[in-house]
Parts: C-alpha cells; structure tokens; sequence
C-alpha cells in the first residue's frame, strides 16, 4: 500500500468486516518501519556492523471472549490477515472458561514522538564509527585482556487503529550503549567490569545522549581502574550483612523482583506456562507489605527521557504515572485492559480503576501483553552514596549484574555482580571479586534501611526484557536510587 | 512456502552482486508460525504468523557488514535495497585486523528430512480438543495452562562465492501443558516435541499428571542447604547441558579464557567418562538441519567423548581470528546426550538410596561465574523427594547452585533410553531446535543452597 489514505482504508475495512461478523473488538498495528543498527568493537575489530527493518501488520480480534492474533510482512495480504486473526479467535473461543473483555475506553486520537534532538539513525555511519573507536582506545591497558564497545539504535514508526475509533502515530527512539573490558584475575579466572549508557531521566533521548559524557563514555577509564582493581582482589566471603545497590544493580533487582511479579498477567495465572507466576494474589493488594516504609515505587511511563515511555500503549491507553507500592504497602499492579477487567470481575470489587496503559508489543508480529514501563523506586531521604556508606557497618557496595536467576513465582532470588567494595565501619576498605547474594524477595525488601536521595536516582535502561509466547523482548526502563539492605546472605559456600 | 517470485529475486540479486564483483552472502528465512496458548482453562491467544526475513553479508576487504529486512521481498527492488545498504555499510567500516572468512554455500543441497505439511497446516481446533481432553481426564478442579506452538521453517542460502544453493524445509511442535492447584499453588508440567502431526497427544500428559497428582497431595518438603543425590529429568539435563555447551564449548570462549573449559586441552578429561555428546544433525530426535547459516554441511561433531573434551565449536570470526578451522555450528545444534545402563525407571535407580531429589526441569537458569562454570537455578514442575526410589513429598522451590564440572563430572546413573527435549525460543525467527538427552541422569553431591517455603 503505498499511501497513507490507502492504508486507512484497508484498515478501515478489515476492522469493519470482523466487526460485522460479530467480533467484540479489534485492534491494528501497521510498522511502516521498525528499524534499528547494531555495532559492537571486539578488541577494536568490528565484529557486528548490522541493520535491520521489518515493516508489516498485525491484526488482533476479541470475539467470543477470545483473542485471536494475525500477522503478515506482505501488506497486500491485509484482507487474508483480518481474516484469519478473526479465524483463530473464532477456535480459541471453543475453550473458553472465563470470557475475556476489554471494558470501554472513550477513542484516543493521537500522535507521540520521543523526544530527540539528533535522530540517532540519520548520524552518518562513520561518525558512529569514530566515537566507537576513541571510547575503545580509553580502554586499553596492559592487564586488559579484552574490550567491547557497542551500540544499539531503534527508530520505530507506527500507526494503531482500533474498533473504538483510536488513531494513534508513534515514533519511538532508543539508544543503548555499552563499554566493557575484561582481565584475568589471580586465579587466572577472567572477570569482568563494564558500563551502560543510562538517563537523567530528563532531556532528550537521541544521538546527544550517546555523546553525553556524564551517562556514559565518561566512565571509560574508571572503569579500566576498576577493573585492575578487581584482578587483584580477594574474593567475596560466604556471610550474611548488609548490601548496598547502586543502580547499575539495584534496576535489575526491581526489574526481576517488583516489576515482573507485579504484572497483571502473571498474577491472574497467564504465564505460567513460561515465564511463571507471581507470589503476589489479587488479595494482596492494599494489603501486602510488600517492603520496608521507605520502599515507595512507580509506574511512570511518562519519563522523558525513558525506553520505558512510549505516549500510548499497544490498545491505545495513554502513559500513566502511579503508584505500585506505597511506603512498603502494595497497592497496584502492572496491567492492560482486559486483564484489569477479569481482575476486577474475579474479585468482586472494582480492584483497580483503570489499565495501567502497560499493553506493549514489541513488533507487529506479536500481540501485545502486560509489560513494564518505567518501573522506579523514588528517591529517598537518607542522603548521598557517601552518607549511605557512612552509616553501613558491615556490607559490600555492589554494581552491575553478571547473573540473574529467580524462582518461578518471583519469591526467591540469586545475583551475581561485577564487583563488589567491602565496607567496615562506615568506610570502603577495598574490592572484592566474584560477588554473589541471594534471598527471599519479601524478607528482602523488609529489610530495606536506607534509601538513597535523588542525587543517586538515575534511570536505568534495559533493552532486552523477555516474556511471552510467542517469545517477545521488551525495552523498558528503571529510575532508581542507591538502597541498602541488611542481613543478605552474600558469596557462595567454599 | 516460499513462493517462485520471492526465491528468483534473491537469486537474480546474489548473480548482480556477483557480476559486480560484490562478496555477498544472502540468507531468505520463512515461516508459518502457529501458537495457541490455554491459561487459566481457556485458550488465552490463538496466534499466526507468516513472516519472510532476508539478511544480506557483505564482506569489502576486512570490512564487513549485514543488512536484515522483515517485509515485501517478492520483486528484486527490495533485495536490492538491502544488498546496497549492506555495500554502503561495508564501505564505511574500519577493516578488521584479520582477514574474515567467507561464507560459502559448500554445495547444492535441497532437503526436507523433518516436514510434514499436514502439520504445518495443523487445524487450531484440534489443539483446542487437545487440552479439552486432558483437562476432563485429569479433573476440571485444577488450574490448566500451556502453549502448543507449531509451524514451518524455510531457509534458502546462496551467496556470491559459489553457485550453491542451500534450501530446507520443516516442521516443528512444542507442546506443553501446566496442571496448578488453585489453592495449594503446587504446578505439574508435562511437555512433547516433535515435527509430526500425531506425534504429540493429550495421552502422555494424562499418564503423568494422575501419576504425580497423588504424591502432590503430601505436604511440601523445605530442603535444607547441602548435597543431594539428585535425579534429573530430561528438561533439565537438556537445559543443563544447552548452557554448559554456550559457557564451555565455543571457540571463542576457550581462546579469549571465557569459558569453563579455558585451559583444558583436548582429549583431557573434563567429565564423568559416562557423558558423551555430540552435535548429531542425523539424530532423528533433533530438528535436523544438513546445512549451518554459513552454508557449510553439518556432520556429526564430538564435544565430549566419555568424559573427554573432543570439540569445540568455531564461528567464522572466531576461526579467522584465532587461526582454526571454522565448524558448521550458525544456527541451531542437534545435541546428543548417549544413554547410559542404568534401569529403565529413575525409581529403579535410586531404590537403595534414602533420599534423592527428583529435579525434572530447573527454571532460570543463569550462569554466575563462566570461567568457573558455576551455574544456579531452582526447581519448578513436578519435583519430589524420592524416598528409596519411591515418590514422598514434592519440593518447595529449590535452588541448585552448582558447577558444570561437578555436576555431569558425578554422573552415577543414566537412562538406557533417550527423549527429545525441545530447545526452540520464538524472541526473533523461527529456529527449530531440541536434543536428544537420557530420559535421567542420577548425580551425587548436588549443592542446594536455597528453598523457598512455597512452590
């Protein structure tokens, strides 16, 4: 289809004969580009010079209580592409034991761009080039054994429609980025200490974010110090005591350990196939202390500067700014339209008032499903890093994740990072290797003792969130501070 | 799948690139995907897809580049715009300090050893019939969910540096299915693979769930931290063994010493001399693939010949950097785990034994420390305490924290039989992928070193 008015109108009639033949709702998604570039520097060669775009249509219909979902990368095949999302939803509504629904929402006409100043796909590719090399020569040094510096960049143009009357344009920008370098240590053992480029949260989020010193190349050479550090350090002991996140670690904590069990979906049982469930129960909201009083927590898709914001989600609901945890209580929940709507019903009480606009798909060829957005703990009143550190008696400052491996109902954990700075007495006495902690998520957060304040909140970006069937990767982001916890079992046995 | 207009377009585009003097190497992947999930009794997305991808290489020198477009490629116009994106691309790049290797499509292979079109053609009603019969046989009183994916995959590979075209054709399905208690939370799971219409069926997941449900009626067992004689089922020594190969058998983890086998020379004893593995291509229990994404011809492979280090796997970059020959490993493996002798039933094996964790498949796992091979997950579907090789108690959520060395090095018992454990994920393209693991494999000394006090 090569014009706009073309486009609207196959749409239009798709949406009209599933509609006719009696289906509840219907919701379009046309890509006319999802693009991205991927670069990566191995030890100064360049292993990864790739770009990518996907253009196409998803069609999805609710009928009979039932969703069925069509895809196709020919858009020509519109017509047959309606006509079988209206198919499968037909033969899934043989089994169907609780009809789903959307609810009513008023249509939303609109349009969202993310905020950039130099769109990050239009730099000439030699230029990109350039900064890779210079940020890979601040990493070399006779103890590194290997350096990586990489780019990922996506511009993704879309328009939704839906049976409601919602039409809404969204041009969507990311821009990932990491340095990292590796050495072997004294056991000969390789370790590793790297970087990613993160937000203020404020400003734009294009090519000049990339260039932003302060978010990212600006740590090149500490973290080469660091990493000497790190090849001769001894090894975290097998104990409990307090840990210190700062938000290159403290994000994935949330991420894996608020963030997923408080997405609808898993609550209500819908991904527990895959990706699991949640120890969280639809009777736990307002009543669960989930954390300690100074654990307070977002939803914020409306970030500025964010991979977790994006205007409007995949049906069509605007960003939203609330609260998931409330001083330590758990109040709300990640969620879409219909999976607020079955909530609500199996309760038997208006539970949540409204989706929490976290429908998200990450290409035309999946339907969409209760995602993360922006999912941040807000900053707190015990001070700076420094004063966190001066008040910790016994602990280890962590940053950065190595692994991640949590229980299927997101009730248990275990973590391994970079690197870790032993703390005695309120000062760091020096690094250690190969830190690892684990725990019990609520006995975690109960324990949280200090909150860092908003010096220490940086939003973190994550471009590779997985969840689903048929398997999808999400971007989303975490504004966090540095938080400390007590009684954590760090290192592993001998 | 693909059609005549789509397959002679990349074909007159790979012969304008080749008479322009341009190294390209052009990879056309479709698929007829189909994926019907149940959660919560009823069936929660009923989904297709049908989808053509084509990734174009480039190689100018040292430089090279890729370009991938997801869209229309049934008319030269767009294989052309990708294949001039990738030259421009190229032509900017800094040249690698080695010289790369090309892709080559070693000769003409037209296969389709696993393709059934009654399958890929399956009817989304009879998955739906499926569950319906598993959840009456089993009891409606439980909590059933699952996906059933099933579908085709098309691969053509040509590329300018031979007149060779590789294609394949096949099918492939992942069947599972969850059984939770609404209120005790416990979940038993059951899974099937295959490429077959027929293959995969409501009767298996019927057995296994009356089996286990009696034993879930027992209270949940906390298992304290320490080392545990431990059984595992065919998920997890699948998973166990799919990360122990991508932490400890690439070429480019043993030359840069990322990995858990850095060091160790081949033909050195690594693991138990009960393992042996190998990448089988023939193995009907894989998804077979004659051909890797590079065009080489895929043959069988040693990786670990009883218990000594026999392979290790080179991408094109890491062979051309390191001076090794490079091995047919782009896209999916068809790893093979060899039986062993031990009894038929995992509760023959263990009968003189007080207590062994049966641990079927483990969940998330992660690697902590490769160069170590240290490794962590927990338990999920259906584990239990056996109890001198009977069923006791179910687990809590367990977790095994463990190296790979000692893990497959205290192998006591294996199966004499093996099964097919799908290993597919669907987060890009459709790749088909499952080994062919024991049906158990008993270990002695497994460190847990957490348990929830829940499910």
């Amino acid at each position: 289809m090569s014009t706009d008015a073309e486009l609207d109108g196959a749409v239009a009639r798709g949406i009209d004969s599933v509609m006719d033949a009696g289906a509840q709702y219907c919701d379009v998604r046309y890509y006319g580009e999802d693009a991205s570039e991927a670069l990566l520097l191995h030890d100064g060669n360049l292993e990864e010079n790739a770009a990518e775009l996907e253009s196409g249509l998803g069609v999805r219909v609710l009928h009979g209580g039932a969703w069925g979902f069509a895809a196709t990368s020919r858009t020509e095949d519109a017509p047959r592409t309606f006509e079988l999302a209206l198919a499968n939803a037909r033969s899934a509504a043989a089994l169907v034991a609780v009809p789903l629904d959307m609810g009513r929402q008023a249509p939303v006409i609109g349009s969202y761009r993310s905020p950039v100043a130099q769109d990050p796909l239009d730099v000439p590719l030699g230029e990109k080039l350039d900064f890779l090399r210079q940020i890979d020569a601040r990493l070399q040094a006779p103890f590194v054994q290997h350096r990586t510096v990489s780019l990922q960049l996506q511009r993704m143009t879309s328009r939704f429609w839906n049976s409601e009357g919602s039409r809404i344009d969204r041009q969507l920008t990311n821009c990932f980025a990491e340095l990292a370098v590796m050495g072997l240590d004294r056991d000969q053992l390789m370790q590793r200490r790297s970087k990613d480029l993160h937000t203020s949260g404020r400003g734009t989020r294009g090519w000049e974010m990339v260039l932003d010193p302060a978010l990212w190349s600006g740590r090149a050479e500490p973290v080469v110090e660091e990493l000497g550090q790190l090849l001769q350090a001894p090894v975290v002991e097998h104990r409990r005591r307090s840990v210190i996140l700062l938000p290159g670690q403290a994000f994935l904590q949330v991420h894996e350990t608020i963030g997923h069990p408080l997405e609808l979906d898993r609550i209500l049982g819908y991904e527990l196939s895959y990706a699991g469930g949640s120890f969280v129960t639809l009777e736990s909201f307002g009543r669960l202390r989930y954390g300690s009083q100074k654990l307070t927590v977002s939803a914020f898709g409306g970030i500025a500067n964010s991979p977790g914001s994006f205007g409007y989600d995949d049906e069509g609901t605007p960003e939203r700014d609330y609260l998931l945890i409330d001083r330590g209580l758990l109040v709300n929940c990640l969620s879409s339209r219909a999976m607020v709507h079955e909530a609500n019903q199996r309760a038997g009480r208006p539970l949540f008032s409204a989706s929490g606009g976290a429908s998200r798909a990450t290409a035309f060829y999946r339907a969409p499903i209760d995602r993360m957005t922006n999912v941040n703990v807000l900053p707190g009143t015990d001070g700076a890093l420094a004063d966190i550190v001066g008040a910790t008696a016994d602990g280890l400052l962590l940053d950065n994740p190595t692994s991640w491996s949590i229980g299927s109902n997101r009730e248990h954990f275990h973590f391994g990072c970079e690197i870790a700075w032993e703390i005695r007495d309120g000062r760091v006495v020096g690094v250690r290797r190969n830190p690892t902690y684990q725990g019990h998520t609520l006995e975690f957060y109960r324990s949280l003792s200090a909150v860092g304040n908003a010096t220490t909140w940086t939003v973190q970006q994550v471009p590779n969130c997985g969840k689903g069937e048929p398997n999808q990767i999400m971007e989303v982001g975490h504004g966090v501070p540095v938080l400390r916890f007590d009684g954590v079992l760090t290192g592993e046995r001998s | 799948m693909v059609d005549t207009r789509t397959r002679d377009s990349v074909l007159q585009v790979r012969d304008e690139a080749a008479r322009r003097g341009i190294r390209a190497f052009f990879t056309l992947h479709r698929e007829k995907s189909h994926l019907l999930r149940l959660g919560n009794n009823s069936v929660s997305l009923n989904t297709s897809e049908d989808l053509t991808r084509l990734d174009v290489e480039v190689l100018d020198g040292r430089r090279q580049s890729t370009c991938t477009r997801l869209g229309d490629l049934s008319t030269p116009d767009p294989v052309r715009l990708a294949l001039e994106r990738a030259v421009a691309q190229a032509a900017v790049a800094m040249p690698r300090e080695y010289e790369p290797i090309e892709p080559v499509v070693e000769r003409d292979i037209a296969e389709q050893p696993q393709y059934d079109a009654e399958l890929e053609a399956l009817d989304p009603a009879t998955k739906v019939k499926t569950y319906e019969r598993i959840m009456a046989a089993v009891g409606r009183g439980y909590n059933y969910s699952g996906s059933w994916s099933s579908g085709a995959t098309e691969l053509l590979l040509a590329g300018t540096a031979s007149p060779a075209v590789a294609w394949h054709l096949g099918t492939d399905q992942h069947l599972t299915c969850v059984l939770k208690h609404p209120e005790e939370r416990w979940e038993l799971a059951v899974e099937q693979t295959g490429w077959r219409a027929g293959q995969v069926g409501a009767a298996q997941a019927i057995e296994r769930f009356r089996g286990l449900v009696p034993v879930y009626a027992q209270p949940g067992w906390q298992v304290p931290p320490g080392e545990y004689a431990v059984a595992f089922g065919p998920q997890a020594i699948a998973e166990l063994l799919a990360l122990a190969v991508w932490t400890g058998f690439t070429g480019r983890g043993y030359e840069e010493k990322l990995g858990w086998t850095a060091g160790r020379r081949l033909g050195e004893r690594i693991l138990s001399e009960r393992l042996t593995l190998v990448d089988d291509p023939a193995q009907e229990q894989t998804f077979r693939f004659g051909f890797d994404g590079t065009g080489m011809v895929r043959r069988r492979f040693p990786l670990v010949e009883a218990g000594k280090l026999a392979g290790l796997a080179y991408d094109l970059a890491t062979a051309a950097r390191y001076g090794r020959s490079p091995t047919p490993h782009a896209g999916s493996w068809s790893l093979a785990m060899a039986p062993g002798d031990g009894p038929p039933e995992v509760a023959a094996a263990v009968r003189d034994r007080e207590r062994v964790l049966c641990i079927p498949a483990l969940h998330y796992m992660n690697v902590p420390q490769r160069a170590k091979g240290i490794f962590t997950g927990s338990s999920r579907f259906s584990a239990v305490l056996l109890e001198y090789g009977a069923p006791a108690r179910p687990l809590f959520s367990t977790r095994i924290t463990d190296t790979f060395a000692k893990v497959f090095g205290n192998i006591e018992t294996l199966a004499p039989t093996t099964v097919s454990v799908n290993l597919s994920n669907t987060y890009g393209r459709r790749q088909p992928e499952a080994a062919s693991v024991p049906a158990y494999m008993v270990c002695s000394g497994v460190c847990v070193t957490d348990c929830a006090d829940s499910f």
